[in-house]
């Protein structure tokens, strides 16, 4: 999923100054799962700015709503009513959702609560870690499941580096060595005589380095 | 803060042991102060950031959760 995090509150507030009739959309996916855009954290955020609006005497009124989806057009649509009725949008979602959110309503302004960090899994409870750099040219079938691109820090194919320590990372004791951690599932699953084989340099073109991607289906296009 | 400021406090109680104690604490006639208002919950476990914020948003100065 992708995970983000809630840009601190007086960066939001600077953000809304300008506005009256404020409406904060949520997203029920991603965002909801590592509870930073989701129902609950769109009441959160809505009752902080009401009560920096009694406060500071802004006369913000704030609405509130979350929709399973901001990255589907069928998911906003709904809101034009709710949209119409507001000075801005302040969208919680990744952001995907905050720019299509934009793109279904162009003569909207839609603003970020949040910042979207990375692709990632819960790890444990209040814990999320990266695992994926959509790098679109996956390799994890020669590096037995674990990305060398998303947890290696230096992204190398061929590892591990001469900063490998007791299975930890050079640059943070904290970090594991993603190439001792595929060097040891080849060990556990027989399949050593993989860390010799040596992946070549590969094409970035399919990252972001050949511009902004896009995926086409001819057959379920009409 | 003039000193006859008296606090608007939310207490959110549990029914079985908080809320209790309040219950018997009236029928010992102890007075306690009427800007005091108490939520029974049936466990303060219940209790979520945004009962605390909504507490905060409706004018309380406190809330206290008691279970």
């Amino acid at each position: 999923m992708i995970i983000a995090d809630r840009k601190p509150i007086d960066d939001i507030k600077n953000m809304l100054s300008p506005y009256k009739k404020i409406l904060l959309v949520g997203c029920g996916t991603c965002v909801s799962v590592c509870m930073t855009g989701g129902e609950k954290e769109v009441g959160i955020l809505a009752s902080e700015l009401r009560i920096i609006s009694e406060l500071e005497k802004k006369g913000w009124e704030i609405s509130e709503d979350t929709i399973q989806r901001q990255c589907d057009r069928e998911y906003i649509e709904p809101l034009s009513e709710k949209f119409e009725a507001a000075d801005i949008i302040m969208s919680l979602a990744c952001g995907v959702g905050i720019q299509y959110m934009a793109e279904v309503f162009p003569r909207h302004m839609v603003l970020p609560a949040i910042n979207t960090t990375f692709y990632g899994t819960t790890v444990s409870e209040g814990e999320w870690q990266e695992r994926c750099a959509g790098c679109g040219d996956c390799v994890l079938h020669l590096t037995m499941g674990i990305c060398p691109v998303a947890r290696c820090s230096k992204g190398l194919y061929n590892g591990p580096c001469g900063g490998t320590d007791k299975g930890k990372c050079e640059i943070s004791s904290d970090l594991d060595c993603a190439w001792y951690m595929i060097y040891n599932r080849m060990k556990d699953l027989g399949k050593l005589d993989m860390i010799g084989t040596f992946i070549p340099p590969r094409s970035w073109k399919a990252s972001l380095n050949g511009g902004p991607r896009k995926r086409v289906r001819e057959d379920l296009k009409k | 803060m003039s000193s006859d400021f008296e606090p608007k406090i939310v207490a959110f109680c549990c029914k079985f042991c908080a809320y209790t104690a309040a219950d018997l604490a009236g029928s010992m006639r102890l007075e306690y102060p009427s800007t005091v208002r108490i939520i029974q919950l049936l466990c303060s476990g219940r209790v979520d950031v945004l009962h605390l914020l909504k507490a905060f948003e409706n004018g309380a100065d406190a809330a206290f959760v008691a279970g």
